[in-house]
């Protein structure tokens, strides 16, 4: 199997506030994933996360560092529509806040086929195609005509994540997607995301704080820590035995039947102390 | 060009705790309805007038109110109300060009500005802010005096003066906009940037634009008459309400007021009106946003 995605020394730094220091946000990380493979990026607010789920995409630009795609390095000079439209192909990113993410004025219809017509499918096809994106999503086709609005974040998330599907990329980022949702939605969109990439092979990089969404749909993970990545593994091997004190901290910070938030205070003023 | 004092009164949503509306409902339907009115007046102008505006008739100067005369004449005996009537047509459509070519320049300058950010941005941030240094009505006069006196001129100079403000709030709005994730969103799918500012940005500030625009809209009809009256711009016998007020002027020492109040009257109910509809658009699309 071909890598779908291959990151490697990615660096990005930011101003300080003021003449504050600059920030490095993501120091050198690393990382391939395999086509139809699924990484979990997991940290803290500020762990740097979202800015690598940035710079895959192309949303922000890396200090150093590449990201190659099915083979091609992101970093392409090329201008122009075709080059813009190969590279949509290349990545696609749902966004954490549903309601922002989409277009208020263009219904779900209107969205999805508009994201068709970009990448030129024929007018013809576009009603059948529509159709056929809202069913993969679990959408009911009683929504084709429901603006932003008039859908549940749930159903929101749905409808971004049919725009990507439209585009048919190579790697699906998504960046907190599921964090606004409650709990029980959560899951449907997971085992969406879980049928998604069985069928068409994308390879997800699912950015996340949350331990346990990331353990429910990733295969590997990594695990950051200010900018650096300080584990990485299987997912399962990870969460049962993490070998880097942030990871255990993280995985204790979680509430549940057996949280002991002295417990977490104390692995955090450790790791502080070693850094 | 940081923050928008000229847009202050039209985003500022609410007024008291309560937040209640500015105006009641009726001033604003009342406003409304004026505003209807004097637009199919405009339209309609050619066809209603009773007599022909520019019709001097020195057998009947000054005459007062008759049912002859609604409105009574002028100092050159023409109907006060075939005037008022051509007046509005001419009027509104200096303002209406105006407002148009000044939206076209402000907004086109907003957008590029905070799309394109960096050192366009702040290029033209302080070509506006230079233009703001100078008053509206001396930069109009100045490219009158360079040009020629005429409604041309003064539509485009007023035109000119108007789009910084407009200029400063687009870019405000825009920017906030495109803060959203659904523009990165439309860039991830390959869409350039000119398709996203017209076909996706600008749409979604519509609504926002509007309230400001049509209290602009007042403001820059008030201007007109402004330079109107001082001569600078439509020229006699032309039936512009600003001029008319200028040409009926010697009459008020002679005792004749009509001729100069009907349509000074007629600027300042449709200006207030203007501003009452402008400032309730936005209140309203403020609360729902």
């Amino acid at each position: 199997m071909t890598d779908a995605l291959v990151v490697s020394g990615l660096t990005k730094t930011y101003r300080g506030a003021g003449r504050g220091p600059r920030v490095v946000a993501v120091d050198g990380i690393s990382f391939t994933l395999a086509a139809g493979g699924s990484l979990g990026v997991v940290g803290e607010s500020g762990s740097g996360k979202t800015t690598l789920a940035q710079m895959i995409v192309g949303l922000a630009e890396p200090d150093s560092g590449t990201v190659v795609i099915d083979g091609r390095d992101r970093r392409d000079l090329r201008r122009g529509r075709r080059a813009r439209l190969q590279r949509a192909t290349e990545a696609q990113m749902v966004f954490q806040d549903p309601y922002g993410s989409l277009d208020r004025r263009l219904d779900v219809a209107g969205a999805l086929a508009d994201t068709l017509r970009r990448h030129g499918t024929p007018k013809d096809r576009i009603a059948r195609d529509v159709a056929a994106l809202m069913d993969r999503v679990g959408l009911a086709s009683r929504l084709a005509n429901s603006r932003p609005h008039e859908l549940s974040g749930g159903q929101r998330q749905r409808v971004a994540i049919a725009k990507a599907l439209a585009i048919d990329p190579t790697v699906l980022v998504l960046d907190e997607a599921v964090s606004a949702l409650d709990v029980s939605v959560q899951a449907q969109i997971l085992t969406l995301l879980d049928e998604i990439r069985a069928e068409s092979g994308v390879a997800l990089v699912f950015v996340s704080h949350d331990l346990a969404v990331v353990g429910q749909v990733t295969d590997q993970i990594l695990v950051m820590y200010r900018g650096r990545a300080v584990e990485t593994g299987d997912t399962d091997q990870v969460l049962r035995r993490p070998e880097h004190p942030y990871t255990e901290m993280l995985l204790s910070s979680a509430p549940g039947p057996r949280w002991q938030p002295e417990r977490v205070a104390e692995l955090r003023a450790a790791l502080a102390a070693a850094t | 060009m940081t923050q928008n004092s000229a847009a202050a009164p039209a985003v500022r949503p609410l007024t008291g705790r309560t937040g209640r509306r500015r105006h009641n409902a009726w001033t604003v339907r009342l406003c409304a309805a004026i505003l209807v009115l004097v637009v199919a007046v405009a339209v309609l102008a050619p066809w209603i007038t009773p007599y022909d505006p520019y019709l001097a008739d020195f057998g009947s100067l000054w005459l007062p109110p008759s049912p002859d005369h609604w409105l009574g004449t002028d100092q050159l005996g023409r109907d006060m109300l075939s005037r008022l009537i051509a007046g509005a047509r001419q009027t509104m459509l200096g303002a209406i060009a105006l407002l148009a070519l000044a939206t076209v320049v402000g907004v086109t300058v907003g957008i590029t500005a905070a799309w394109q950010r960096g050192w366009v941005d702040a290029v033209l941030g302080r070509v506006t802010d230079v233009m703001f240094a100078f008053p509206g009505l001396l930069f109009v006069i100045l490219v009158i005096a360079v040009f020629d006196s005429g409604t041309g001129t003064a539509v485009v100079g007023m035109a000119l003066a108007y789009a910084p403000a407009i200029a400063r709030f687009t870019r405000a709005v825009a920017l906030d906009e495109l803060a959203r994730p659904y523009i990165a969103s439309y860039r991830l799918q390959g869409a350039g940037g000119l398709v996203i500012c017209v076909r996706y940005l600008l749409p979604n500030m519509v609504s926002t634009l509007l309230g400001y625009l049509v209290v602009l809209f007042g403001e820059g009809l008030m201007s007109l008459a402004a330079l109107n009256f001082i001569g600078f711009g439509a020229q006699p016998p032309s039936a512009d309400w600003g001029l008319m007020v200028a040409e009926a002027r010697n009459g008020v020492i002679q005792g004749y007021l009509g001729p100069a109040l009907v349509p000074g009257l007629t600027i300042a109910v449709v200006v207030v009106a203007t501003n009452v509809v402008g400032l309730h658009l936005s209140d309203k699309l403020a609360v729902r946003k």
